[in-house]
């Protein structure tokens, strides 16, 4: 390893020697997800997968006993019993009687698997988190590990105006081939951001769509004067102005217009503002995190004000559970945070009140979506887990890990069941996925075999402690520079 | 806001079962109180205020479809009967009475060895790093809102040690985790019981007494080898020391040597796991005494249990973490309930504090890594009795024994399964109904 000495101080340096050590853990070690198994499908030909299951749940419609599922082309072409749907004499055959096939679980907001989760800047819609999205990432792997089949991956809470996320599929070595929705939305924060007050965190969000108007008046009145100065802006970005972008079209947009927008060509404006012009437009959807149930009213009269509500998804604190009944009369879905039950201390009497916040919003009738965004034993499973412990029928907690968030994402063709024309994600359970004892054996992502646990050389560290010869990293030396000891934890 | 406040006023009927722990239903008269006087007890002046309120009503019977009694049986349908907060029958193959309590499995209240509930950091002396005669007794609150937390999720009795800053850090103090509002109205006879630390976490925050100004974080050990030094230089002296009038402090590192005092010490990675042990072994050797040990937060026990068995000494494991890794940067495999059980090492779980998830979850989390239910039930039930030495009192579902009693609403230690109901001596702290 003497070639990354002269890299040691540098975080590029860091980052070259963690590649380099990974590398050196095997062939199989390529990316998160590709440290399992490699894929064997050269052939030029549609692949098709069959996969054999002692049970299939599918969440839509009952169990099916000896079910099985045919994947074609990346896409589910058939559900049924063992009996009824037969294999296509090309397919590669997944047998497995004794575990459960389930769809895989729907992580509807985390902020995870990005390097930072929030710039400085306190109105940033032109960021994406394509561009901080790392696929070597441990959170996609570990993602997998417990069952996720896609992710909505958002900036932090920690903003007024974050930028957009895309959601993703825990696999792949680019964040294009990872990429299961490129503009899922964007991120918004109505609780005070840090060294921000309640007031002017409301204030900037609500400057945020007053300084778009005020920039859209503008470049009508420029345009009406004859003053060409957004095209020359526009054309030394370099932005197209070909095709549909060269047509004004009038502002679509349920609370407010700009007399006069259809004479400025969409390619015009500034790419700066574009995706807050989608969201008035309803194109673009928001998540608005809010802090506590003070901050829904201020989410909520925001999204009033510029039209998006019904756009809009709420990714809620756990103390927010106070504003359900606000959230039920607003007719917004919500996501909650893994930690499920709120704990408060009555003032006067000192006796502390546990609510759990699910049941809150389901006996509410809020559509709910579960979160798990920190460590992999408050995974989804668990969370769902938990919801029926609490009283929640079981069909519900999981459709709060799997169909709801999938609604929410605009994913419910795609995502959430096994069914004909669903994307072909497949997680095979040990046995029951909401059981403890339950494990995550094997995923197939668009019919792709990506995951398979007997082969995953950090479970077995995790689960046992020993790493199988062959796989432990040489130790750099010289490594120690961040003072953290995570050298064993790669 | 208006909104804000209806629903704060909704809060209480949106709630599981109601808690009733803070009622004025707990009054009854005291056991033998300790000697030394309780500071936390007159906090809320809740005796004088309660002292002609009824006895709360400590006879019931109880169904269940299965009843686990951390015996090595299983019982199927089974009413159990309890008498003046004792359990005085249990009828499998029986049938609900009108009035019984009712639930899908039953089992023993839950023990959590490793419960820190007290003030934390304000916990901890700061005048010395051996303090084996300061008292948990002084540091833990009965109105702290975590016990609550505890009787919600299951557990009815928690060993109280002090925090891991001090080497030596004191006696810790077994309770009930409901009942009277008073520490002697809870505090359980058992083992007693001497706690302090290994490794990195008592030196951490101390400075040498150098250069900067004198505060109170000078202070020594300044490594994980002076930590060690401390312990002991501190049973070396004791053990030097006349058996009389050394006073308090000798007189209880004589009886930890003695074996009369168990010492239970914190060591989560390997290296003070064998520094624990070999602190024992030295003793031995130095013809000083055998040192009754249970090592606490032992993360990484499943590295070496030979070891473990061959001092003797039982452990408590801490909670399960998400990636592996506890504080001191220890690793905990997900298998180290089982590397134990198989090694034949008597373990008990903790959760230390129910920050995380709680007992009965990791109990969960055991089974997970590859422990039975009936093994998972041992390791929160009698294993942990015996630890402490209230298992004459504690840790099963048998005739004669406290009726300490938790209700599920399924098979216990399911992340899907609930505590329902809660009886501790007979009273029903949390009301299944």
């Amino acid at each position: 390893m003497s070639f990354t000495t002269s890299f040691q101080n540098t975080r590029s340096g860091r980052a070259l020697l963690s590649a380099a050590s990974r590398l050196s853990m095997g062939a199989t070690v390529l990316g998160a997800a590709a440290l399992f198994v490699a894929p064997v499908h050269a052939s030029a030909q549609v692949a098709k997968t069959a996969i054999k299951a002692g049970k299939v749940i599918t969440l839509n419609g009952e169990p099916i006993e000896n079910g099985i599922i045919i994947i074609e082309g990346g896409r589910v072409t058939a559900v049924g019993s063992q009996e009824d749907v037969q294999i296509p004499w090309d397919a590669e055959v997944v047998d497995q009687p004794g575990m459960t096939a389930f769809p895989g679980f729907v992580e509807s907001h985390v902020s995870r698997g990005i390097d930072r989760e929030n710039e400085t800047l306190d109105v940033a819609p032109f960021l994406n988190v394509r561009d901080s999205i790392d696929p070597v990432n441990f959170y996609f792997e570990d993602a997998l590990r417990n069952g996720i089949v896609v992710m909505n991956v958002q900036q932090g809470n920690d903003t007024v105006v974050a930028g957009q996320g895309m959601v993703v599929k825990p696999y792949g070595m680019t964040v294009e081939s990872m990429m299961v929705k490129p503009r899922a939305g964007i991120k918004m924060s109505a609780a005070p951001k840090r060294g921000k007050s309640r007031a002017t965190q409301a204030q900037a969000l609500r400057g945020a769509f007053e300084d778009l108007k005020r920039y859209l008046d503008e470049m009508v009145q420029r345009k009406k004067d004859g003053d060409d100065y957004d095209r020359r802006e526009a054309l030394y970005q370099g932005r197209e102005l070909e095709g549909e972008a060269a047509k004004g079209k009038a502002l679509q947009s349920e609370a407010w217009t700009i007399e006069g927008f259809e004479r400025i060509p969409r390619g015009e404006v500034d790419e700066k503002q574009e995706p807050l012009l989608h969201v008035i437009e309803g194109k673009m959807p928001v998540f608005m995190w809010c802090g506590s149930a003070a901050d829904v009213h201020t989410a909520l009269r925001v999204a009033d004000t510029n039209g998006f509500t019904k756009h809009m998804t709420l990714v809620l604190d756990n103390s927010c559970w106070k504003a359900a009944p606000k959230i039920k009369a607003a007719g917004v879905s919500v996501i909650l945070e893994d930690n499920l039950a709120h704990r408060e201390r009555d003032p006067i009497t000192g006796e502390e009140i546990e609510t759990f916040v699910p049941k809150v919003f389901h006996d509410a009738g809020v559509p709910f979506a579960l979160s798990s965004s920190t460590d992999s034993n408050r995974s989804l499973w668990f969370q769902a887990a938990q919801c029926v412990a609490a009283g929640i029928p079981r069909e519900a907690a999981l459709a709060a890990a799997t169909s709801v968030p999938a609604s929410i994402l605009g994913l419910s063709d795609r995502v959430g069941a096994l069914k004909s024309g669903a994307d072909g994600h497949v997680v095979l359970f040990s046995g029951d996925p909401l059981s403890v004892t339950s494990v995550v054996e094997h995923v197939i992502l668009d019919g792709v075999h990506v995951y398979d646990r007997s082969k995953d050389v950090r479970v077995q560290q995790l689960t046992d402690g020993t790493r199988p010869p062959g796989t432990v990293a040489e130790e750099p030396e010289e490594y120690e520079g961040d003072g953290e000891d995570d050298s064993d934890n790669q | 806001m208006i909104s804000i406040l209806t629903t704060l006023l909704l809060a209480p009927a949106l709630q599981g079962p109601a808690l009733l722990a803070s009622s004025a239903l707990f009054e009854h008269p005291s056991e033998a109180p300790l000697q030394a006087p309780l500071q936390a007890t007159t906090r809320k002046g809740s005796q004088a205020a309660k002292a002609d309120g009824d006895a709360p009503k400590n006879s019931w019977s109880v169904f269940a479809d299965k009843v686990y009694t951390s015996t090595g049986s299983t019982l199927e349908n089974a009413l159990v009967v309890i008498t003046d907060g004792k359990i005085s029958a249990i009828t499998p193959g029986a049938s609900a009475n009108d009035d019984s309590l009712k639930a899908t499995t039953l089992t023993a209240g839950l023990i959590d060895a490793s419960a820190p509930i007290h003030l934390g950091f304000e916990s901890v002396e700061q005048s010395s790093e051996v303090t084996p005669s300061i008292s948990m007794e002084y540091g833990v609150d009965p109105f702290d809102p975590r016990w609550e937390r505890l009787v919600r999720s299951g557990v009815t009795t928690a060993f109280v040690p002090p925090l891991n800053r001090n080497v030596v850090g004191g006696l810790g103090i077994l309770l009930k985790t409901a009942g009277p509002e008073t520490l002697e109205g809870r505090a359980l006879e058992g083992a007693e019981i001497l706690c302090g630390a290994i490794g990195g976490l008592p030196s951490s925050g101390n400075r040498p007494a150098s250069g900067t100004p004198n505060t109170f974080y000078n202070r020594r050990p300044t490594t994980r080898m002076g930590v060690e030094w401390e312990w002991r230089k501190a049973l070396f002296d004791a053990a030097q020391a006349p058996a009389e009038g050394a006073g308090k402090d000798v007189d209880i590192l004589q009886d930890v040597l003695a074996g009369k005092i168990a010492a239970f010490i914190q060591a989560y990675p390997t290296q003070d796991i064998r520094t624990a042990v070999f602190l024992k072994e030295e003793m031995q050797r130095e013809g000083f005494g055998e040192i009754r040990l249970v090592i606490d937060g032992a993360a990484e026990a499943w590295r070496e249990p030979d070891l473990l068995v061959r001092s003797g000494a039982a452990v408590v494991l801490p909670p399960m973490p998400g990636q592996g890794r506890t504080v001191d940067q220890a690793f905990m495999a997900a298998n180290t309930a089982k590397v134990l059980q198989d090694a034949g090492v008597p373990f008990a779980l903790s959760a230390n504090d129910a920050r995380t998830e709680p007992l009965g979850i990791q109990a969960g989390f055991a089974m997970r890594g590859g422990l039975t239910r009936e093994q998972a039930l041992r390791a929160v039930t009698i294993t942990p009795a015996q630890i402490l030495g209230v298992d004459s009192r504690v840790g099963t579902l048998e005739v004669g024994k406290d009726a300490d009693i938790v209700l599920w609403n399924g098979e216990p230690f399911e992340v899907t399964t609930r505590a329902i109901g809660v009886l501790v001596d007979g009273v029903l702290v949390v009301d299944p109904r």
